[in-house]
């Protein structure tokens, strides 16, 4: 009896903090996050930094929603660098997972910005006095 | 070189009629035969999609410190502190900060627009300012304006009021053409009063370039304008109703003015930038000589945030 309740302690005493903290307090840093687009341009060419930290050592992959499969898993570990070649047409994250399962512990997002508009109708430049932009 | 209104209207209807819009906004074929040319050249990307459609209302702002100068005399600079955007577009209207157009043609090569507009000289002489001048006799007999007396008794005659006429909003209704490319933007536009204001004509010709780096846009720019003698004399000259002791009358001919300008955008975000712009304007010779006019230029700056909405 005496053993059955150390055992009952002991393994609530386990499970707190797994329950109560973070579970993955993990950091995701990626640079740059925006892409200008001129009016013609399809896509930007952008070598992405990507950096992140955790505060527990574990096995993370790093995701790209483009890709079926992550781009790189790290063993064990608190922290990763990576550099990635991308074309980016639209909006899309990075975003880091354990290495076993889909969870998002962390992500970034990427946005595209078109500057320029097909309808020139929008690119047209008044010359009102108090227009300055 | 007077351009008769009746004229006017019979190019504008006949532009009307005769062009069909082979061009519509937002050619959504277009924006998707762009994008499966992109072929990635690296590991990762996207699948090409089409452009979303742009939103038809567009709402802007921008805060910070700007100012245009007045060229007129004793007037005071245009303060720009918040400057709104606030345009819609249509299938073929639109309005845009106050100009209200129709897409007459749209295709490949150029975008042809009938726009209504307010002249925007008159903006100049609602920050005007009455100043009082003395005046005394000289040896010859003519009178001349002189400083205020810096001590009592010093004057001769009452102060005489120098005020700079008033001017009234023209609207104006015209021809713009929209040309674009990888050499940049173009525009062509022909207005002539529709208001019975002054009853004159301006062409113009500009030309801008943008450049995209990163977050970093920059837009150089080049304009030229003619504003025809019933238009400048309006606004420039001192009329004959007008001619005061310490305003001599002054009759404006048409001339041929130009600008130049830079425009810099540094993204922040996807809605916020910092926006940095300048502009110079140099009126026509005709008008830099009115007695209206104290500086033959305009310049214009501004720096600050800017929201996208």
């Amino acid at each position: 009896m005496r053993v059955r309740l150390t055992l009952l302690i002991a393994s609530s005493f386990m499970a707190l903090p797994a329950a109560g903290a973070d579970p993955a307090p993990v950091r995701l840093n990626v640079k740059p996050l925006l892409c200008l687009l001129d009016k013609n341009a399809t896509s930007c060419a952008v070598t992405f930094d990507i950096r992140w930290k955790s505060a527990l050592a574990a096995e993370y992959c790093l995701n790209d929603e483009a890709q079926p499969l992550p781009l790189r898993c790290w063993p064990k570990a608190l922290s990763g660098e990576h550099r990635q070649d991308r074309l980016v047409t639209q909006d899309f994250f990075f975003w880091m997972s354990p290495a076993t399962g889909n969870e998002r512990v962390a992500e970034a997002k990427i946005e595209v910005l078109r500057v320029g508009s097909t309808d020139r109708r929008r690119e047209r430049r008044s010359r009102h006095v108090w227009d300055v932009l | 070189m007077k351009f008769p209104t009746f004229c006017y209207f019979a190019v504008l209807s006949a532009a009307m009629a005769a062009a069909p819009l082979a061009h519509a906004e937002s050619d959504p074929s277009g924006s998707t035969s762009a994008q499966t040319t992109a072929e990635p050249a690296t590991p990762v990307a996207n699948a090409p999609h089409a452009i979303p459609a742009e939103k038809n209302w567009r709402f802007g702002v921008g805060l910070g410190y700007g100012q245009r100068t007045n060229p007129l005399i004793q007037s005071e600079d245009i303060p720009v502190v918040v400057d709104l955007d606030i345009a819609w577009f249509g299938e073929r209207w639109f309005f845009d900060n106050f100009d209200l157009g129709f897409a007459l043609v749209d295709n490949s090569r150029v975008t042809t627009n009938v726009v209504a507009r307010l002249n925007s000289d008159r903006a100049f002489f609602g920050k005007t300012n009455t100043r009082y001048v003395n005046f005394t006799v000289t040896a010859g007999g003519g009178e001349v304006p002189m400083p205020p007396p810096s001590s009592p008794g010093a004057g001769f005659n009452p102060p005489v009021e120098l005020k700079v006429p008033d001017r009234d909003y023209a609207v104006e209704l015209g021809l713009e053409m929209l040309f674009d490319g990888e050499w940049g933007h173009a525009t062509l536009r022909a207005f002539h009063d529709v208001s019975n204001t002054h009853d004159g004509y301006e062409i113009s010709a500009d030309y801008s370039y943008r450049w995209v780096r990163g977050r970093f846009t920059i837009a150089p720019s080049v304009g030229v304008a003619y504003k025809s003698a019933e238009l400048s004399d309006y606004y420039w000259g001192v009329h004959a109703d007008e001619v005061q002791p310490t305003l001599q009358g002054y009759q404006v001919d048409g001339g041929i003015g130009w600008e130049a300008g830079l425009r810099t955008s540094y993204y922040i975000t996807k809605s916020m930038r910092v926006a940095v712009s300048a502009n110079y304007e140099r009126l026509t010779d005709n008008i830099a000589l009115s007695p209206l006019v104290a500086e033959p230029y305009v310049i214009g700056y501004f720096a600050g945030l800017a929201w996208q909405f």
